[in-house]
């Protein structure tokens, strides 16, 4: 494997001057990584001082994750070195990255749910007395861990019985029970609440305290400017800048993540008439969830025309199965659905679709959209009985159509006619907006409807979605990024524990409330 | 030198040509092979095999003869490949579309209506045997795999129950044979050889079937169904009719198969109504990738195999059960091939596993 030097080392000029001259704990150089067809790091430089909290930021598909993957071995660069602690180093499996000193909290948990904590962060340890397990040893040492930097577990607890929040804190200490010496959390704060992301915050910054690096992988602007130290910026595979994090703002990196001026707060404006028809009435809905334990507790929402109705809460309080029971995927237990005057409850999917109820669904790939279908099937799946003739499918018109969207919405596909699941996240993500808009409904109900899209894709959703309700639509917004939801809904309703525990105008409802109420707390009056 | 295996972005269309294609040349291979340990030339062999196929008028209207029920079969286990499920148990389906039609032959009177009749009782025993797995699997989600498969030996030994038994013919000595059936029950033929109407109508039901399940609203739910049943849901399409519904329509015309061999060729009930057809349908499913038109393609390989297989047999003295040799190693290839559609292999140093850029 040949690894060749790059002459085109950026002399760090970006970097700010005061801390060029600190300790290097990890320089990438020219690091560059095809795969068919995508340059996915371009000769990147990227350096990390010993201690600090450094932001990785960028869109979708600008290459954060392929850095960090070949950082943490699990892809070999095509081209460029990687020196960490001050030795030139070759991964070639995370295995070789963690006994380097390098540990990675990945997005999607990497945990064994009928496990106890404690296991987890054991699974594949060797303690000192190996092959027995040492658990007093262990305890001991992680304990100490836990309290050196504030991140609270409960060891003997199995996973499954464990907030998202937690799961993320045993990751963290498997991780720090191996020694590492930089940590990369990618995306950590998607999953949390406001009051778990403040615990975070407070155990990263404890980390830098110690001595210990990290590198936060993150899209979210104001995050990374409220806990890194310096922030670099990818855009297409390239470093774009590397800035000091307090000489910076929100502008200038919107600006370098895009390319472009990006609007950084979309906000509807406020709907005139407080009074709107109803457009769907849920009446002391009941439901269970696929494990058949309750999930939805009598819940009572209206959503009126012309609005949109945000709903917070974290992931995992009964937001999906609401999204389903509106749907008509789900079954109601007990309680009804009124949608214009008329009784759903009993309704299927098909006979809500006629009636006008779209979904822009959590699951895009696993629910809203048939992957091994064409682009132009996907764009009439819910709608597909339109488009015969006589029973046979009108393939003319069904192209025609598709093309209409395809140009109108901005989805970015060679042809109708290649398979969906050939489409990048944000594209799959137009294509069911587009799908579902354009069926022209009078009930949207968007489930995180920019979960995993890049900046310059929230701005186009958010605006798609504020033009729908003026256009004197509803919307159920659900989502977990709470600045969405306060700057997009006319009312905002909280969820917690398939319990509506709280609904607001917008003007009363501040972030603490919310935040509160989210997380099964009660307001003082 | 080093070997690579990337995971694919995009599956380029050759790949589902050549996969195949190289699955038959492959398994020809390896049969040859056999052939040779057994002390066989197998270029001469595999020049019987044509020669008897294509060499003579027997032989060619033979072929025709042979693929008709194997085009039948694999449309059988084609539909509900499309949304997604595996009928195994396209040969119990035959039986008994077989016994119905026979039953109908030796027992129904008067003449003019016993060969719609016929028709009609052969595919609806078809049906009646495919809707057991197919409604286990709509309302207990019970593996259809293993229901169909266990329900081929229900329909064969049921068979073979009647013709040793209630249904053995009065001369037919002690063959497990019904008695001959009468000539109004018997499906026209041409030629002076054995290639009947039923053919035909074989070919045409491929046309049918194709037009069904590509051009028209059902077609497309099943497609839907198949490739994603959540998203299927929430497109409104109930998954337990789209299950219950295409096991029914393969079930009838894996019955009408039944009916077609029974009243086409053998004019009588007899054991061992099929060699095996129903399993032959599916590599010839597998290999058309569930497209009817392919699948009357597949199918003249197998009828090729079987016609050339009997003559290898009374050549060389090699038993026919290569053909199901053959049949299984085109399965496996198939079956291995799927991994060349999601990943590519490559040698050198340039380009890694993509699993695909996120966050």
């Amino acid at each position: 494997m040949g690894i060749e030097l790059t002459s085109n080392l950026d002399s760090g000029n970006k970097t700010g001057n005061n801390k060029t001259e600190s300790k290097k704990i990890l320089k990438m150089r020219g690091i560059t990584k095809i795969f068919p067809g995508v340059v996915a790091n371009d000769g990147v430089d990227f350096e990390v001082n010993v201690g600090e909290i450094h932001g990785l930021l960028g869109e979708n598909g600008a290459g954060k994750t392929t850095l960090m993957s070949i950082l943490y071995g699990l892809y070999r660069p095509d081209r460029g070195e990687i020196i960490f602690d001050g030795e030139k180093v070759e991964f070639h499996s995370p295995g070789d990255a963690i006994r380097a000193g390098i540990g990675m909290v990945h997005q999607h948990f990497m945990l064994v749910s009928k496990m106890t904590a404690l296991n987890n962060i054991l699974l594949g340890y060797r303690t000192p007395k190996d092959p027995l397990m040492d658990y007093e040893w262990a305890r001991k040492r992680i304990e100490k861990l836990s309290k050196t930097y504030g991140i609270e577990v409960d060891f003997d607890e199995q996973i499954i019985n464990m907030s998202v929040g937690e799961q993320q804190r045993v990751e963290i200490l498997k991780a720090l029970f191996r020694d590492v010496k930089l940590l990369i959390l990618d995306e950590p704060t998607s999953v949390l609440t406001p009051i778990e992301t403040e615990k975070l915050f407070k155990a990263l910054r404890r980390m830098s305290e110690e001595g210990l690096t990290v590198i936060f992988i993150t899209h979210k602007l104001r995050e990374a400017l409220e806990v890194t130290d310096r922030i670099t910026v990818l855009r297409r595979g390239k470093n774009v800048g590397t800035l000091i994090t307090k000489d910076t703002n929100e502008r200038d990196l919107a600006r370098l993540m895009v390319g472009r001026e990006v609007e950084m707060i979309i906000e509807k404006k406020r709907k005139e008439s407080k009074e709107g028809e109803a457009v769907l009435r849920i009446e002391a809905v009941h439901a269970r969830n696929d494990r058949g334990l309750p999930a939805l507790k009598g819940i009572n929402l209206i959503v009126k025309q012309g609005e949109i109705l945000g709903l917070a809460g974290v992931s995992g309080n009964g937001q999906k199965e609401l999204e389903e029971v509106i749907v008509g995927t789900r079954k109601i237990e007990k309680g009804r659905l009124i949608f214009n005057g008329e009784d759903i409850t009993d309704y299927g999917v098909a006979r809500r679709v006629a009636l006008g109820i779209s979904c822009i669904p959590e699951d895009r790939i696993e629910t809203g959209m048939a992957p091994s279908l064409t682009v132009e099937e996907n764009l009439i799946l819910r709608d597909y009985v339109k488009f015969t003739k006589n029973g046979f499918m009108d393939f003319e018109v069904i192209e025609k159509h598709a093309e209409k969207l395809i140009d109108e919405f901005g989805i970015r596909t060679p042809s109708p006619k290649v398979a969906a699941r050939t489409l990048s996240g944000g594209n799959i993500q137009r294509l069911i907006i587009a799908r579902e808009l354009s069926r022209n409904p009078l009930l949207l109900v968007a489930s995180q409807p920019t979960r995993g899209l890049d900046v310059a894709g929230i701005e186009y959703v958010r605006k798609r979605l504020i033009s729908f309700a003026e256009e004197g639509k509803a919307i159920l917004l659900i989502s977990e990024d709470l600045e969405e939801i306060m700057q997009l809904s006319d009312r905002i309703a909280v969820i917690y524990e398939g319990k509506i525990r709280g609904v607001f105008e917008r003007e009363e409802a501040d972030l603490e409330k919310i935040g509160i109420l989210m997380s099964g707390g009660a307001l003082e009056n | 030198m080093q070997i690579r295996i990337e995971k694919r972005l995009e599956t380029p269309k050759i790949v589902y040509i050549i996969i195949p294609v190289a699955s038959i040349l492959a398994s020809l291979l390896f049969v040859g092979v056999l052939l040779l340990a057994i002390g066989v030339n197998p270029l001469e062999a595999y020049g019987v095999m044509l020669s008897r196929a294509f060499g003579t008028k027997f032989g060619f209207t033979e072929l025709f003869v042979k693929t008709a029920p194997i085009i039948l079969t694999g449309l059988a286990v084609s539909i509900p490949l499309r949304a997604g499920l595996w009928n195994i148990g396209a040969e119990g389906q035959l039986y008994m579309g077989a016994f119905a039609a026979s039953f109908v032959a030796l027992y129904f009177s008067p003449p003019v209506i016993v060969l719609p009749l016929m028709v009609l009782f052969g595919l609806l025993a078809g049906m009646a045997w495919a809707s057991i797995p197919g409604f286990l699997k709509a309302k207990f989600d019970l593996n259809e795999i293993i229901s169909t498969l266990l329900l081929n030996y229900v329909a064969i030994y049921w068979v073979e129950y009647l013709v040793y038994g209630p249904m053995r013919g009065k001369e037919v000595y002690n063959f497990p044979y019904s008695d001959l059936f009468n000539d109004y029950a018997i499906l026209p033929r041409f030629f002076g050889t054995r290639f009947h109407v039923g053919v035909i109508i074989s070919f045409l039901i491929a046309i049918a079937i194709y037009i069904l399940i590509t051009k028209t609203s059902y077609g497309f739910a099943v497609k839907i169904v198949g490739s994603n049943p959540k998203a299927a849901e929430f497109a409104g399409i109930s998954r337990k009719k789209i299950i219950i519904s295409t096991m029914l329509i393969g079930g009838a015309i894996a019955g009408f198969a039944g009916m077609m061999e029974v009243s086409g060729l053998h004019l009588r009930l007899r054991a061992a109504v099929s060699p095996g057809y129903g399993y032959t349908g599916i590599p010839v499913a597998l290999l058309a990738r569930g497209n009817p038109l392919f699948v009357m393609v597949a199918a003249f390989l197998f009828g090729l195999l079987y016609v050339g297989g009997s003559a290898m047999q009374t050549t060389f003295g090699i038993p026919v059960a290569i053909v199901d040799v053959f049949q299984a190693l085109v399965v496996l290839f198939i079956i291995g091939g799927d991994f060349f559609t999601r990943y590519s292999i490559s040698f050198g140093d340039k380009g890694e596993k993509y699993e695909g850029e996120k966050g």
